[in-house]
């Protein structure tokens, strides 16, 4: 590996050697921790519903952990990390600042995942992805989380100083591209939350040596600190990767620079909000910290994503408009490449994030709202909404880009790529608004047997519920199938694909 | 050569749009979906607070 | 115009165009509607997720609804002790792996302080089949003030993680027609 570059011969970028073999295997870890998350989902998701029940309780809880960790933490970080480098050494022609240092952060992420893994699987943590003290784990799973998040961390550090070895080198012209700018806003945001990260994992583990104390109910706090900005993270990077998405395909224009950047700023300034979403129905806050801290009184980064949800459509309706389609209200969208599993992705996340993950989160980070929705299924029905048909359809929408772009190869089996969106968004439709709406008869998330054949009392939930479960298991089938298909195609095409033509060297 | 397994935003990326401002910056099919949007929100929103107010009384 | 992967040259900072000032100014305006909506309920609503909160180790905690049963028991269910508070009073409910602990007999439309935390692990209190939520952390007394507005039975499921008998953690609550509730409180001293 030297500081070699090549010329992309489609997009005319300068790629350097080092920047190809980061984001390569970063996306290659990724695919592997979405495979085991994907398993793990299908297996769980059969055990709630009640008419197959396929795992026993300690097997169920156990791979709820890895499902959330590897899904949460592995796959979406990994992806972000190939994110980071190629929103700053590829999109501004630059070398990648540091590459041993970038590989060392590399080794570590991959050292902190396995230790996680073998807790995991070996029963050793069967704590939730949350793991709330006191619930106890070996004490190598926090040490295993926060090595891959001082790997991260070492990652986010050299995107800032890859930005700073660009604007130095002068590798482009005027400002960074939109979709550089908001890859730093996540990447503020991930220094954000891997610093909750070290305030809460470095006590708990030296809790779980019987070191100190830590209080439950602050663990719950500082823990949102990065539970949800992790999630902030995954909304800016998302919402970067639209703008990436609707260049790509269909010429997207940024409407105003000012705008959009600013709705960027505002999720890094309104960050916290999200994660007191998680307390409201806690005994540690009153109730001005409940309102202040939802909202800041403004509300700005609902704001802020309401003001993307506009400018990512509105910005590929007047790209569309500028090269002919004018005609009426819709042709702009009509005529677009919908056979592009880039562009219907695209479509797809925004709508599932906006309409079902952005209106029920918003509903249920409401403070009394939150007394019926607080741990019941409507909770994981938002969330598999925003990051799965949000997040990760965008991030699947943007592989099929960067497989011919980074990777230099074609996308194998074309025609189940072509409607792998399709069926990943649909089921996915279908499973998290099914398991909103079983949760608003207080089904409870994380739970092994919501018919309670063992408890002391009787719980009958209304029959809808067990229809409403059914139809989520169906959705769910359907989403991993489409996952399957992405997982088969990336794999297939990165390692036995056909070449595309080689790009010049430069 | 045939461009079979590569998006189409790769063989033939987009025309560069036309290099003026558009001064106009007519959007209306995006604004009729972000109402339909503010519609459902409002409904759901509002929903949300009915439900509520059906549960015992809790201080 | 340009795309979101070109580098922007130039002055970008520009005044937005109508449609786009027009959809913010909206949205912010919506925003400022959620927000208002929080303190419009705690004035006017009547559910809020308030309460009286204090701090408290495990043991005081256990003793107190320990006293507290003692002094109300009327009967045992399941094993579980049954207890009818009169009304208006302090009442108690312990979540421990994997129980709810009593058994709670109260009146329809009578407020009592509901006191609930937790003795070892958190636990989610989950009112079956109203649904009210709370969380139950260990330290921490959470005493909401209720007014149960219907009767029936009612169950309380845990819906916070606890551990891998945590399906077996059911709860119950009855609730007493508002009939029975003039006679007994017409009959008490």
């Amino acid at each position: 590996m030297s500081d070699r570059f090549r010329l992309c011969p489609t997009t005319g970028l300068k790629v350097h050697a080092q920047a190809d073999a980061l984001i390569k295997a970063n996306a290659v870890v990724a695919t592997v921790a979405l495979l085991i998350g994907g398993v793990t989902a299908v297996l769980v998701m059969l055990t709630r519903w009640q008419a197959i029940h396929l795992l026993p309780a300690d097997w169920f809880y156990r791979l709820l952990t890895v499902h959330g960790m590897n899904m949460l933490i592995f796959f979406i970080l990994f992806f972000e990390m190939a994110v980071l480098y190629f929103a700053s050494a590829v999109l501004l022609n630059s070398r990648v600042a540091a590459p041993k240092m970038a590989w060392s952060a590399f080794v570590l992420m991959v050292a902190g995942t396995g230790l996680v893994e073998w807790t995991m699987f070996t029963g050793r943590a069967d704590v939730l992805f949350t793991s709330y003290v006191p619930l106890r784990a070996h004490p190598a799973f926090y040490l295993g989380v926060i090595l891959f998040a001082v790997g991260a961390l070492v990652v986010v550090s050299i995107f800032f100083a890859t930005l700073v070895v660009a604007k130095r080198e002068k590798t482009y012209q005027g400002s960074v591209p939109l979709v550089t700018f908001g890859a730093a806003t996540a990447a503020i945001i991930a220094v954000i939350t891997l610093g909750h990260g070290a305030a809460i994992y470095i006590p708990t583990f030296l809790w779980s040596l019987n070191l100190m104390h830590v209080d439950a109910q602050v663990y719950r706090l500082v823990w949102w600190g990065l539970g949800h900005s992790s999630q902030q993270i995954n909304v800016a990077a998302m919402v970067s990767v639209w703008y990436l998405l609707g260049g790509l395909t269909v010429g997207a224009v940024v409407l105003n620079e000012k705008i959009s950047r600013s709705a960027f700023v505002l999720y890094v300034l309104f960050i916290s909000m999200a994660s007191a979403h998680h307390l409201l129905v806690d005994p540690g806050m009153g109730a001005a910290w409940k309102v202040w801290n939802t909202s800041y009184a403004m509300y700005l980064a609902v704001l802020a994503s309401m003001v993307h949800g506009f400018t990512v459509p509105a910005g590929m309706e007047l790209g569309q408009r500028l090269r002919g389609y004018t005609k009426g209200l819709f042709e702009w969208l009509r005529k677009a490449p919908w056979g592009d599993p880039g562009f219907s992705a695209l479509v797809f996340s925004v709508i599932i994030f906006g309409f079902v993950g952005g209106i029920t989160g918003v509903t249920f980070g409401t403070e009394q709202i939150n007394i019926i929705a607080h741990n019941t299924l409507r909770i994981p029905g938002h969330f598999h909404a925003t990051v799965v048909g949000g997040t990760a359809l965008a991030f699947m929408g943007v592989t099929y880009y960067v497989i011919p772009l980074i990777f230099r190869k074609r996308i194998a089996f074309w025609p189940l790529a072509r409607i792998q969106p399709y069926l990943f968004a649909g089921g996915m439709l279908v499973f998290s608004v099914a398991m909103t709406f079983a949760g608003t008869f207080g089904v409870p998330r994380r739970h092994w047997d919501i018919s309670f054949q063992q408890a002391p009392f009787e719980v009958q939930y209304a029959p809808a519920v067990d229809l409403v479960i059914g139809v989520m298991a169906v959705g769910g089938l359907v989403a991993a199938l489409g996952g399957g298909i992405y997982i088969l195609v990336t794999v297939w095409s990165v390692f036995f694909g056909q070449p595309m033509e080689k790009g010049a060297r430069a | 050569m045939s461009f079979h397994g590569v998006p189409q935003g790769v063989t033939s990326p987009p025309a560069p749009a036309s290099a003026g401002e558009d001064e106009s910056h007519k959007t209306p099919g995006t604004l009729v979906l972000v109402f339909v949007f503010l519609a459902a929100f409002v409904v759901y929103y509002f929903v949300n607070w009915k439900l509520l107010s059906f549960l015992w009384r809790i201080g | 115009m340009h795309t979101g992967l070109e580098s922007p040259t130039g002055v970008w900072w520009k005044p937005a165009h109508r449609t786009e000032k027009l959809w913010v100014a909206i949205a912010f305006g919506w925003c400022m509607v959620l927000f208002a909506m929080m303190p419009l309920w705690h004035w006017k609503g009547g559910q809020n997720p308030t309460g009286i909160r204090h701090r408290v180790t495990a043991e005081a905690f256990a003793q107190r609804t320990q006293e507290f049963i003692d002094t109300y028991q009327v009967g045992e269910e399941a094993g579980i002790p049954v207890v009818e508070p009169p009304a208006g009073s302090d009442i108690y409910l312990v979540g421990a792996m994997w129980s709810w602990r009593p058994v709670l007999r109260l009146r329809q439309g009578v407020q009592y302080t509901l006191h609930l935390s937790s003795v070892d692990v958190n636990h989610g209190f989950n009112l079956y089949p109203i649904n009210v939520n709370f969380q139950v952390v260990p330290g921490y007394d959470y005493g909401l003030r209720v007014t149960p507005t219907a009767a029936g039975e009612f169950q309380i499921v845990c819906n916070e993680f606890c551990g891998i008998g945590h399906h077996l953690m059911v709860g119950k609550v009855i609730v007493l027609p508002a009939e029975q509730t003039a006679a007994v409180t017409g009959g008490a001293p």
